[in-house]
């Protein structure tokens, strides 16, 4: 009799019954693994290689901190840090301010909104690859804006960033920011569209102008998402590579290097993999120096919610 | 304080017309409640009040000065919100403040105001905290204190309480009252809620789909409404419209209303005899309130009283009285009862109809007669 209020999985016998149980476990196994392996096993793999004697292939002989101190000698690196810093502090800081200011003109209810920020939110939609390509294109004195102002008829007209080593790490800003600004301002927009409109006409009849209700009350607001723009911007700035190779190779000379390329061409071109792994160790300890307090402040925040 | 004059408003979004004409006016001091359900353009006329909506046609009038195109924060009048509207970045006290502060009031003089208001509230012990720490009873408070500290002209609430549950409503609907008495400031108040509007008003405002159906005191509305719409939606349970054809004998004019068991009941209509000579054998709805439909017992003293019988179809009691359902010209009729009485589903038992109280409709214009 009482078989019949039990659930089928436990009554029924057999490899059915042990399969309804077992099943999604068996089925999480194999991602669970692959994860386990080839992203925390080579983390510790990594780890391990920058305290080895590692050249041109993986050596487990012990190295000591050896690589380590290599690694902070090496001028290029420190060019990699301070490019690494000009780099996440104008692609962050611009790529919101951008995102904010154009989605604060997109809820303005304008005609043809969802057109428009599709446009905005289309180079995300690209590789950096890409963007880098095209940007190497534009920005090429003899093919691009340049030309193309000569050509006009501007013939004083210059715009060399690209082939000028003080200047080019800003030529990635610029398009990293291409690249980025627009998914700030799709992330700002989606906020922005939260807002109570209640709150908006409350703050006007206190006699607060637009301009102010905006500075005043709805930035404020945003916070959670200056938050992960920080974030999301911030770790696609440390780990930087594909936009840099496409649209300078990390050049001219290597005023443009930075960490991710430092890494990648110590590992494989210069054979150093010790060295390489050494700054790819740095790296990781920066993203987690960023990501640990998020995660931190977010599973908190959550564990309010269920409170 | 300030009197309110709306003239003529009509507001259109494209080719919709949310506000087909509407013509208010209150006086200095009066508290006046728009109700109507949801989609009746209640809000949307409160918000043009603000001058948070513009006017497509029309005047409003405050002080004998047209506002028209005057900016919402020179019309001198705070407003508090059904969603409460607080800035959840800032404290209470700044939210209190804010609109001292954008009106540049110095900082000692903006802080003694919010003291008063927060004492006057009771909110002193939350003056330090965020929105987002607060109860909806709190809330509630310090978006009527962000509106008090103003000191404006004229007040507007738009449904404050509906997002209260029913025995703080209750509570806040009784503060707000007292508020009222004390500041003695003009109030205009939306709600959905009848009896919010009953228990507050002055003068109600009752609406429909754009129109307004009737203006006039509580009371007036109450037992006087203009249409069957306005019977319908005050009152709960509702006035009772009751299919009757009008009759004449020996007696007089009378309305005669099929009952359950095919007989027809007489009610006289001597009060109003002369305006329904040229109705006679036309078809009415009498509307009847359920308390002018009572166990014998307990009908009003000095009113035209009409004894009938009549079969109880279920009987709810609701604790303070007992409402009893009849069948009465082919509707449910809502009679309401003392709550000791001892008529029983399925039986019959004698009514006392309160004539004095019937009002008559025209069934096609819907009109009161």
């Amino acid at each position: 009799m009482s078989s019949i209020i039990d659930r089928p999985a436990a009554t029924r016998g057999g490899v059915l019954g042990w399969l309804q149980v077992q099943l999604p476990k068996i089925v999480l196994a194999p991602t669970c693994v692959i994860t386990i392996v080839f992203v925390y096993g080579f983390i510790l793999w990594t780890t391990y290689l920058s305290f080895s004697r590692s050249r041109m292939f993986p050596n487990l002989g012990w190295a000591g901190t050896k690589p380590h101190e290599n690694l902070w000698a090496n001028p290029v690196w420190y060019k990699a840090l301070e490019n690494l810093a000009i780099l996440g502090t104008l692609y962050i800081g611009i790529a919101t301010v951008l995102g904010l200011f154009l989605a604060t003109l997109l809820d303005q209810r304008i005609r043809q909104e969802g057109f428009i920020r599709t446009i905005y939110l289309y180079p995300m939609a690209l590789s950096f690859i890409v963007t880098g390509t095209v940007w190497k294109w534009m920005l090429n004195p003899g093919l691009g804006i340049e030309k193309l102002m000569h050509d006009f008829g501007w013939t004083g007209f210059q715009f060399d960033w690209i082939v000028n080593s003080d200047m080019a790490i800003y030529t990635v800003v610029m398009a990293g920011v291409w690249q980025s600004s627009g998914f700030v301002m799709a992330m700002f927009l989606a906020g922005l569209r939260a807002v109570d409109d209640e709150i908006i006409k409350a703050a006007s009849i206190d006699g607060a102008s637009l301009p102010r209700i905006y500075v005043r009350i709805i930035f404020p607001m945003m916070r959670p998402i200056f938050l992960s723009s920080f974030v999301v911007l911030g770790h696609l700035a440390i780990k930087s590579f594909d936009l840099v190779i496409a649209l300078t190779g990390g050049g001219p000379g290597f005023a443009t290097e930075l960490p991710a390329t430092f890494m990648y061409k110590q590992t494989f071109t210069r054979n150093n993999i010790a060295v390489g792994s050494a700054s790819a160790v740095m790296m990781l300890v920066t993203v987690a120096a960023i990501m640990v307090p998020y995660l931190y402040s977010e599973l908190r925040a959550q564990k309010g919610v269920q409170r | 304080m300030a009197s309110l004059e709306v003239e003529n408003v009509v507001k259109r979004f494209g080719p919709v017309e949310a506000l087909k004409g509407i013509n208010l006016s209150a006086d200095d001091g009066e508290f006046l409640v728009l109700v109507g359900p949801s989609g009746c353009g209640k809000s949307t006329l409160l918000n043009m009040i603000a001058g948070l909506d513009s006017i497509t046609e029309g005047r409003i009038i405050i002080d004998g000065q047209v506002v028209n195109d005057v900016h919402p924060k020179d019309r001198d009048m705070a407003m508090v919100f059904q969603s409460y509207a607080l800035y959840p970045n800032m404290t209470v006290e700044r939210n209190i403040s804010f609109g001292m502060e954008m009106r540049k009031v110095p900082k000692p003089e903006r802080d003694k105001a919010v003291m008063e208001v927060a004492k006057l509230l009771q909110i002193e012990g939350l003056l330090k905290r965020r929105p987002g720490q607060l109860s909806g009873g709190q809330r509630q408070r310090v978006a009527m204190g962000r509106a008090l500290v103003r000191n404006p002209k004229i007040f507007l609430f738009d449904e404050p309480l509906s997002n209260l549950d029913a025995k703080l409503r209750v509570e806040m609907r009784t503060e707000i009252k007292k508020l009222h008495q004390r500041l003695g400031t003009t109030i205009v108040y939306v709600t959905h809620d009848q009896i919010e509007a009953m228990t507050l008003a002055t003068r109600i405002a009752v609406m429909q789909n754009g129109e307004l159906h009737q203006f006039g005191a509580p009371q007036e509305i109450y037992d006087r409404p203009a249409n069957t719409f306005v019977a319908g939606f005050m009152g709960s349970p509702p006035m009772n419209l009751i299919p009757a054809r009008i009759g004449k004998n020996g007696a007089g004019v009378n309305a005669e209303i099929a009952t359950a068991d095919e007989r027809t009941l007489r009610l006289q209509l001597n009060g109003q005899a002369a305006s329904l000579e040229n109705r006679v054998n036309s078809e009415v709805l009498v509307g009847l309130r359920p308390e002018a439909i009572t166990d014998p017992e307990s009908r009003d003293a000095g009113a035209i009283i009409q004894e009938v019988e009549c079969l109880v179809e279920v009987t709810e009691p609701t604790g303070p009285d007992m409402l009893a359902v009849l069948r009465l010209g082919g509707i449910e009729a809502v009679s309401r009862m003392r709550s000791s009485s001892r008529v029983r589903p399925g039986e019959r038992a004698k009514f006392a109809v309160n004539m004095s109280k019937a009002v008559l409709f025209d069934p096609e214009t819907e009109q009161r007669i």
